[in-house]
């Protein structure tokens, strides 16, 4: 298979576009605030980052919530003024999302991208990955996402602006991302791996966001999207799913109650891809509009991914064909295979 | 099973558990530590500096929009008034004594509605004759820090100039020297130099330094200074050694999760 016809191979060139992007585009010129793309970009890009050219929306939100809505409401301000900058910086957001809707999270988020290289390094060193993990699990920690974005997005900063909590929690969800870590250490700077021991405050969520660094990295080597399952972004983006111009359609045959390749190939274990048969449009919550559903859903436009209405890619059988051979040979070499092949080959004695 | 769940997932609930149950004891230590200046809390109204100002000079202030006020000074201070805008202002004072020519500048950050300009065309243009342009300055939110090094640029009428000592002195008593490049840049280490700090304990003291510089030409001795504010290092109760120690036990948690397994559906590759 042709590799830049692989949908696959074409979202990892853009993956790899969008991490230089956004971990080292500031570099040319973009290291004040005002430089910045939109400082509200729908995609963990890290303000720690000093190089980064676009900050991740999550931030001026935490901010507005300490610094201008809570302190509105503790000083008995004007709570719209309050509230202003945090519409402005909404509707800026959805503005961007609009144009990509979740494809946000497929195809441009830098700690998203790290996710996948890591579990591909983790197929190339031959190591046992899950294919998939248990409907009752994926429903278990789904709501975990809804729980970070409310509390520790908007409700923590938002007590601490009040002066109910500690100022140390006014960006409780950056001191628990590991993309802050991750984005700083991409450009060489060691700052953020931090565990700071000024208070109890600092020294439980520095514990929590380098713990979880450590682990979504060696996870990923094995689990396909880790932190992404838990991300408060994903859950924002679910929110607003329905003003976004990319969407995921499905137009379901009654063969697709005996398929299910489409969930097996979804990073993030969405059974619904496969057993929904009524709604067409199929952006769940959890969906990134990475596109493997359709890539290998075997059955002529029964998945599809359209771009305000217009399809812009559909499953089709010959393409099907062809990225599964891909996918098989690529999974076939990787460090276990070439070393089996290694010891064979000495294993035949001359003669 | 529930043992199986994803443990970041716990990891962090019960964290948070953790966390909420701290928060009066980080609000104690919060009360306890000392306060920056009332006009440094997030004001937006008029900022009072000291800077060392010579007696008789003219002082300006330059907007993020290259808009300049001119300002009173007094006994070396200044009251930069409120622009209602978001981005580093700089104050520029100068003084013209014939043969000697004085020049003092401090970029200050000031908060209000965004600016839409960047800190680069307040760098970029030329102030006075003479100057000390920080390359770059600390972006918003930063500032700089004991224990980093920074750069400048010495610029004559707009362009750099080569081979000029520079020093560096903090309030604290410290002098580090360097000599400007071919571009006019060098680069100065700011001295981590603030008494009694105690280690693994938050420290948000701060203290002014003082980079200057002479250059003469045409018989006119050209003196400059930048004067700035700078913090004690973070590093002090932020450890990179057990931040790696901890990332190490999440990555060998990682690791282990990963082998013993979150379903029985594997792929060997």
């Amino acid at each position: 298979m042709n590799p830049l016809t692989n949908l696959s191979v074409i979202r990892k060139l853009v993956q790899v576009g969008t991490f230089l992007l956004f971990v080292y585009g500031g570099s040319m010129g973009g290291y004040y605030l005002a430089d910045k793309f939109s400082i509200a970009l729908p995609a963990l890009s890290c303000a720690y980052d000093s190089q980064s050219a676009d900050l991740c929306v999550l931030i001026p939100f935490q901010h507005q919530m300490h610094h201008r809505l809570g302190m509105a409401i503790a000083g008995g301000g004007n709570l719209l003024m309050g509230l202003m900058p945090t519409l402005i910086t909404l509707g800026l957001f959805v503005l961007l999302f609009a144009i990509l809707n979740k494809a946000f999270c497929g195809w441009v988020c830098p700690l998203g991208t790290f996710q996948e290289f890591m579990h591909l390094l983790g197929q190339k060193l031959g190591l046992q990955r899950h294919e998939s993990l248990d409907q009752s699990m994926v429903k278990r920690y789904r709501p975990v996402k809804w729980l970070i974005l409310v509390f520790l997005v908007f409700v923590v900063p938002l007590l601490a602006g009040i002066g109910l909590l500690g100022d140390d929690f006014g960006d409780s969800y950056c001191r628990i991302c590991p993309s802050r870590i991750l984005t700083s250490l991409a450009t060489g700077d060691s700052t953020q791996l931090f565990v700071d021991t000024a208070n109890n405050t600092t020294l439980v969520l520095s514990l929590i966001g380098v713990f979880l660094f450590g682990l979504m990295t060696t996870l990923a080597l094995t689990v396909r999207q880790p932190f992404c399952r838990i991300c408060p972004l994903l859950a924002l983006h679910a929110v607003f799913r329905k003003l976004g111009l990319l969407r995921l359609v499905k137009n379901a045959t009654p063969r697709c109650d005996r398929c299910g390749l489409c969930t097996k190939a979804c990073p993030m274990d969405i059974k619904a891809i496969h057993t929904e048969m009524e709604k067409k449009d199929l952006t769940t919550e959890d969906c990134t509009l990475c596109g493997r559903c359709v890539e290998f859903c075997p059955d002529k436009d029964v998945l599809q991914l359209k771009y305000a209405m217009l399809p812009v890619f559909s499953a089709d059988p010959q393409y099907f064909k062809k990225r599964k051979k891909a996918q098989k040979d690529w999974e076939a070499s990787n460090l276990t295979t070439l070393s089996k092949k290694r010891d064979a080959s000495t294993d035949v004695k001359p003669g | 099973m529930l043992i199986r769940l994803p443990v970041a997932s716990l990891v962090l609930l019960l964290s948070m558990g953790g966390v909420i149950a701290t928060a009066s004891a980080a609000e104690e230590a919060v009360k306890e530590s000392p306060q920056p200046p009332a006009q440094h809390r997030h004001g937006r109204g008029p900022k009072m500096l000291e800077m060392g100002i010579p007696d008789g000079s003219t002082v300006t202030v330059w907007q993020p929009d290259l808009v300049i006020r001119k300002v009173d000074a007094q006994h070396g201070h200044v009251v930069i008034p409120k622009s209602g805008m978001d981005n580093y202002h700089a104050v520029v004072a100068e003084k013209d004594s014939g043969k000697v020519k004085q020049a003092v500048i401090r970029y200050e950050y000031q908060r209000g509605k965004p600016s839409g300009h960047s800190t680069t065309e307040l760098t970029a243009v030329q102030k006075t004759d003479f100057e000390i342009v920080p390359d770059p300055v600390p972006r918003e939110h930063r500032d700089y820090q004991s224990g980093e090094t920074w750069s400048f640029i010495l610029r004559f009428q707009g362009d750099p100039v080569a081979n000029i000592p520079v020093s560096l002195k903090t309030v604290h008593g410290n002098i580090v020297s360097g000599t400007s490049d071919k571009s006019g840049q060098v680069a100065l280490h700011i001295p981590d130099d603030f008494p009694n700090v105690q280690e693994g304990e938050r420290d948000e003291r701060s203290a002014a330094f003082d980079v200057t510089a002479e250059y003469e030409t045409a018989g006119i001795t050209y003196r400059t200074r930048l004067n700035s504010e700078y913090r004690v290092n973070p590093a002090h109760w932020k450890s990179l050694m057990l931040g790696m120690l901890v990332a190490g036990f999440g990555m060998v948690a990682g690791g282990f999760i990963g082998r013993a397994g979150l379903t029985k559906k594997k792929v060997r590759s």
